[in-house]
């Protein structure tokens, strides 16, 4: 392999992983508090909408960014409502939420199908056209906000008194009751921040990806993300690693057709299958390794019912 | 100088129940003031209130002679007033220091923190490592984190709720050096418990509650253990009536060389245990919370196999391979500690709780299908005759107090005459009649030939209801003993086994 | 004035029949507000969607056609998820049945006989069990989250019908379409009410859910699935084993997820296309909560969900309104729905403003 393919297949799996990598680390923050938001597909397709129209209509790849978290975290609310507030079932309401989103995006994209839109160019445009150098400086500031937020996810769990506190309710939620911590505060939060980064996540479809509106164009990365953050045993640095992984995975198609030889005889749908059923084949893999669960929040899904 | 803490008139309500009614009492700089009741008394509530994780309904508390209004746990805290709770509230994956610093409301760098943790703990002789996961700590050792947080911050108040409950009788004593030193210092202490002979070492002043209200204000120096139970129970005590000359016949069920294997990360497996039950005895397992109890019952009802077909063996047939429902049939019952979600299923009503564990002895099943009348009909047969209060077979098992929730419970496995009953904590919770009710059930099912195995931490239970005795401790079962032969002493050492002074040695002094 | 929950003694039996019904009607109400305010014809898209569909005779033999796979399917999930199995995977189950099913009708091919259509039944209920097996055995044998596999084996079940439907089994008459060639006389499920669309489906889905509704009530197999859901560690003091419990758990519902691809693949669609996934196994998701996790109350979801997703392609047709609106509507009632559960526990209690409770 020459550097300008290699160059090109870690340019290519870098974009593919992005809305992965965000959205899982959304998820991170919400699991780590002890709630499981299911609905991140649901959440994921309104960003993307809303990132859609925004830049369609203004022509501002950044405000459709903010506009995605802004949708990302409204819609997390309804979630928040039902689980948090009246203790609804959380699987059953994040399933609501994901075909809540799948609608609504539909409804809100109709109309917008074929319309075109730009890319979000690359952060540093001098350097993305150095044949070397755009493998690190090519990308644009969705990507480095992802890589970012990795760091600065990691930095608040692990330092922060604020991040510890947020551990300490997904840990045990009715001791942190009983301490005087606000649980279904520190829970909204969490799930707002995770309705932001899903929405984000959203955006990076039509904004990174290809430049256009498709009904349900995440197809099913948001239940990826979430996946990756079982495999990631819900640390951060391991899901970058995951995220990588799977857009290597999601991007293999590409090389295989490339590069001609027995691989390119496979068909298509099978390529296009590989993403799930590499999450399927890595979530065995991850159970297999004991430890695995044993870093799971321990509130985890579990509705806080405080007996007083 | 004015009272430390004084309650004026307080009344807290809660739906159907007058938990506080018109509660007056004080508490001197100093002192250590005991609140003492049966379950359900009203003490828990009682402190969440002085604690901030409620408000009364009437009355007011004042704080060295000013009134105060505690809105939060933060602003208890803010006063002065520490608390350990019954129930530990710890967070198992995080470690000591991150523990305490939770407790904490200030930001304090860690480093800091841990220097200040270290001094505390030198000075009241709690020695722990501030780095170890609270997952991998004895429950002696999680209470001493739950000290030294509430120490951190120097109360002039520290409330205790029921802290010995999970203490082998040395580690009791070396708390109850701490808290005298402590209120040498001028801290008092509100010390919340049902056991006499603690108030009567520790205390200078009782305040007893019954039913949600002050029934008297003594020094327990000058009570008698049976005065102080007879104003907190009410009535005279009923003690246990046993059968005159009862005399044990064969060996029933026979325990050879039992283990388990160890199933998650912090359970603590039995461990080649070995012990036999005659017809008529009751055989009592004492020993502190985490030993290896819960593994012992699982191993016995059959929720967890050994694959060893002859470790346990029922009037000679072998059970060890045969599952919970293989051994029901075979007369095998057991009652494991956790009433709701393990013994009996809140969402259920009884009627069907009792097809849970009733349905192969008492043939509630045909073809498959099942008779929901005669399930019904027993049901009500358990009510009656344990006197058990639910408005009916239909009543949902989480609607029911926890004493009567047990009662249900032992009431559908006795009358299910099984011939051989292992029951965990019998009446963990329960209030002191619902308990005597049990006792005698326990013993009248003894007298008809049936074996019993009480598992159980309470030693007082265990002592008066029991004739033989055995401790775990770390899974391992210590050889049987008549229980008049036994001293508390001898059982106390037995229950801390040499793991409590090997964790004394473990633990990092600064 | 101020309104606190209180916990009630006993769960109100009253509300869990109550509240789906306000589900429905709260979904109504507040749907046409919201599709008004942002510049539908809110009232109008209510209308079509909820009322024409029960007002116009023509339509309800659409009715019975499309709520016969959801009362099905509805009727396996509500099983499992009374076991708390999260199979999420209905509609990959559902796509396996039908390719079993369409296996069996093009290796049959030009055949006649009255023993086609029975065989392809068992292969659709085969397939669909065989899918959720997958999940089955990685939950028992590993843990493994089986909402997560069921539904990622879902997207790889799309992923096969696209590649049957382009290769192996292209209809070579096809002009080139990705399908199968149209199934022989033998492998059509007949319709039952001459010159309808109402074929043998829709009175198997009431027998089905009738007899689901008998086995969950009276039997202990019902009793288990309630109880390892409700408790699983008291299910194991009482003898029931968990992991024989999600093995029929994922084996029936999966199983009738496959019975109704059989049936849809035998019976409207004649063929296999790759319109084949109409996410009736997401729908019925939807179907099983609003029926309540009961065979009976699925019978009367699924014919609700019928019937906005006939109102649904009426509104597209008499008012212009997006098919999506009606996964909006859907979506919605679900919220409503589980926002009402609270109430089957708790009673919303009046609370008077401050001191009126503190005596003088």
């Amino acid at each position: 392999m020459s550097t300008d393919l290699i160059i090109a297949v870690i340019i290519t799996v870098v974009g593919a992983s992005t809305p992965i990598l965000i959205a899982a680390l959304g998820e991170l923050v919400v699991e780590r508090a002890g709630v499981l938001n299911l609905g991140v597909e649901g959440m994921m397709l309104v960003g993307a909408i809303t990132a859609f129209v925004i830049v369609f209509v203004t022509g501002n790849h950044y405000l459709a960014i903010l506009m995605a978290a802004a949708a990302g975290v409204a819609t997390s609310l309804i979630f928040g409502f039902l689980t948090l507030s009246l203790s609804a079932n959380q699987t059953a309401t994040g399933l609501a939420l994901t075909i809540f989103g799948t609608g609504l995006s539909a409804l809100a994209g109709q109309g917008y199908s074929a319309k075109p839109v730009t890319l979000l160019g690359p952060l540093f445009p001098g350097l993305a056209a150095d044949p070397f150098w755009r493998v690190l400086f090519g990308y644009s500031a969705l990507v480095y906000f992802a890589l970012f937020m990795v760091v600065a996810i990691w930095y608040f769990l692990k330092r922060t008194r604020a991040g510890l506190i947020l551990r300490a309710v997904g840990e045990n939620d009715l001791s942190a009751h009983s301490i005087g911590y606000s649980v279904i505060g520190v829970r909204y939060m969490a799930v707002m921040f995770g309705g932001a980064m899903a929405g984000i996540a959203g955006a990076c479809f039509p904004l990174l990806l290809t430049p256009q509106w498709a009904e349900r164009m995440t197809a099913g990365r948001g239940w990826i993300a979430v996946a990756l953050v079982v495999f990631a045993s819900w640390r951060p640095f391991r899901l970058l690693a995951g995220a990588y992984l799977f857009g290597l995975v999601m991007t293999m198609e590409l090389y295989a057709k490339a590069g001609g030889g027995p691989l390119s005889a496979i068909p298509s749908e099978l390529w296009a299958a590989l993403p799930y059923l590499a999450t399927v084949v890595v979530l065995v893999l991850i159970s297999i390794r004991r430890d695995a669960s044993t870093n799971a929040p321990a509130c985890l899904g579990k509705p806080f019912l405080p007996s007083n | 100088m004015p009272y430390r803490l004084e309650l004026t008139g307080i009344t807290k309500r809660f739906p159907g129940v007058l938990a506080n009614d018109n509660v007056t009492f004080a508490v001197k700089p100093g002192e250590i003031h005991a609140l003492l009741g049966e379950n359900g008394a009203g003490k828990s509530t009682l402190v969440k209130m002085i604690y901030g994780i409620m408000q009364p309904d009437a009355g007011e508390i004042r704080w060295d002679g000013s009134p105060v209004t505690v809105a939060n746990p933060k602003a208890a805290r803010k006063l002065g007033i520490g608390m350990v709770f019954q129930h530990f509230s710890l967070f198992e994956a995080l470690t000591v220091l991150e523990n305490i610093a939770l407790g904490m409301d200030s930001k304090i760098p860690s480093r800091q923190l841990e220097a200040r943790i270290r001094a505390v703990m030198t000075q009241y002789g709690l020695l722990l490592d501030p780095h170890r996961t609270v997952a991998t700590l004895s429950v002696g050792e999680r209470q001493r984190i739950e000290i030294v947080r509430a120490l951190l911050l120097e109360p002039k108040l520290l409330i205790m709720d029921e802290p010995t409950s999970v203490l082998t009788p040395q580690e009791v004593e070396q708390l109850f050096e701490v808290l005298r030193k402590l209120a040498a210092e001028g801290c008092s202490i509100l010390y919340i418990s049902h056991k006499l002979h603690e108030i009567k070492a520790l205390c200078d002043t009782a305040t007893i509650l019954r039913g949600g209200k002050l029934v008297d204000t003594c020094d327990p120096k000058q009570e008698t253990s049976r005065s102080m139970a007879e104003k907190m129970i009410g009535a005279g005590l009923k003690d246990i009536v046993r059968g005159e000359g009862r005399s044990l016949g064969q060996p029933k069920l026979v325990v050879s060389r039992l283990s388990t294997a160890k199933t998650g990360h912090f359970d603590v497996p039995v461990d080649n245990v070995s012990f036999t039950v005659r017809a008529g005895e009751i055989f009592g397992i004492a020993g502190v919370a985490g030993n290896g109890q819960n593994a012992l019952l699982d191993a016995l009802s059959g929720e967890v196999r050994s694959g060893d077909k002859d470790a346990i063996t029922l009037d000679g047939f072998p059970l060890g391979l045969l599952d919970t429902t293989g051994r029901r049939k075979r007369g095998l019952c057991a009652v494991p500690e956790e009433r709701n979600g393990h013994a009996a299923v809140g969402d259920f009503t009884l009627s069907d709780n009792s097809v849970l564990t009733a349905r192969d002895r008492l043939g509630m099943v045909m073809l498959g299908l099942i008779n929901s009348g005669a399930a019904k009909t027993y049901t009500g047969r358990v009510i009656a005759d344990f006197a058990v209060k639910a408005l009916g077979p239909a009543s949902t098992a989480g609607s029911l107090s926890g004493g009567n929730l047990q009662k249900y419970i032992m009431g559908r496995e006795i009358l299910q005459k099984p011939s051989v009953l292992v029951v965990s904590q019998p009446t963990w919770g329960v209030d002191a009649g619902a308990a005597a009710a049990i006792h005698q059930a326990l013993v009248d099912l003894a007298a008809a030939g049936s074996a019993i195995v009480v598992i159980s931490q309470d030693l007082d239970e265990l002592r008066a209801l029991c004739d033989t005795l055995a401790v775990i401790n770390m899974g391992h079962l210590s050889p049987a003993r008549p229980t008049g032969e036994m001293s508390v002493e001898e059982i106390g050492l037995l229950m801390g086994g040499v793991h409590g002074q090997a964790e004394a040695r473990d633990a990092v002094p600064a | 004035m101020q309104f606190r929950l209180e916990k009630r003694r006993e769960p109100s039996q009253a509300m869990v029949y109550a509240t789906p019904v306000a589900a429905v009607v709260l979904t109504m109400v507040v749907g046409a507000i919201l599709f008004s305010l942002i510049g539908y014809d809110g009232v109008g898209a209510v209308r079509e969607i909820f009322l024409t569909p029960l007002t116009n005779s023509f339509k309800w033999q659409d009715l019975g056609v499309k709520a016969a796979p959801l009362i099905i399917i509805g009727t396996g999930l509500s099983i499992a998820y009374r076991a708390n199995v999260w199979n999420i995977g209905a509609e990959g189950q559902y796509i396996m049945g039908g390719l079993a099913a369409t296996w069996v009708a093009l290796a049959t091919y030009g055949m006649t006989g009255w023993w086609i259509l029975p065989l392809m039944l068992v292969a659709g209920v085969l397939g669909g069990a065989a899918y959720a097996a997958i999940p089955a055995l990685l939950k028992t044998r590993l843990n493994v989250n089986e909402i997560l596999t069921s539904l990622m084996l879902t997207y790889a079940s799309v992923q096969l019908i696209y590649y049957l439907v382009r290769a192996p089994w292209k209809d070579p008459m096809g002009m080139g379409f990705p399908q199968t060639r149209i199934f022989s006389e033998a492998a059509r499920l007949p319709t039952i009410i001459p010159t309808t669309i109402v074929h043998l489906g829709v009175p198997i889905a009431i027998v089905v859910a009738l007899v689901a509704w008998f086995v969950m009530s009276r039997s202990v197999f019902g009793y288990q699935m309630k109880v390892v859901g409700a408790a699983p560690h008291a299910a194991r003091y009482g003898g029931f084993s968990e992991n024989k419990t999600i093995w029929l758990a994922l084996l029936v519902s999966g199983g009738l997820a496959g019975m109704a691809g059989m049936l849809e693949v035998a019976g409207p669609f004649q063929r296999m296309v790759p319109g084949f996934p109409t996410n009736y196994g997401f729908t019925a998701i939807i179907v099983a909560f609003l029926g309540r996790l009961n065979p009976l109350g699925v019978i009367f979801a699924g014919i609700v969900m019928a019937i906005t997703f006939v109102g649904g392609e009426v509104a597209q047709t008499s008012i212009g309104l997006s098919n999506s609106a009606t996964g909006v509507f859907q979506a919605m009632m679900l919220f409503f729905l589980l926002a009402g559960d609270i109430l089957i526990r708790y009673r919303i209690r009046r609370v008077a403003p401050q001191a009126a409770g503190v005596a003088p």
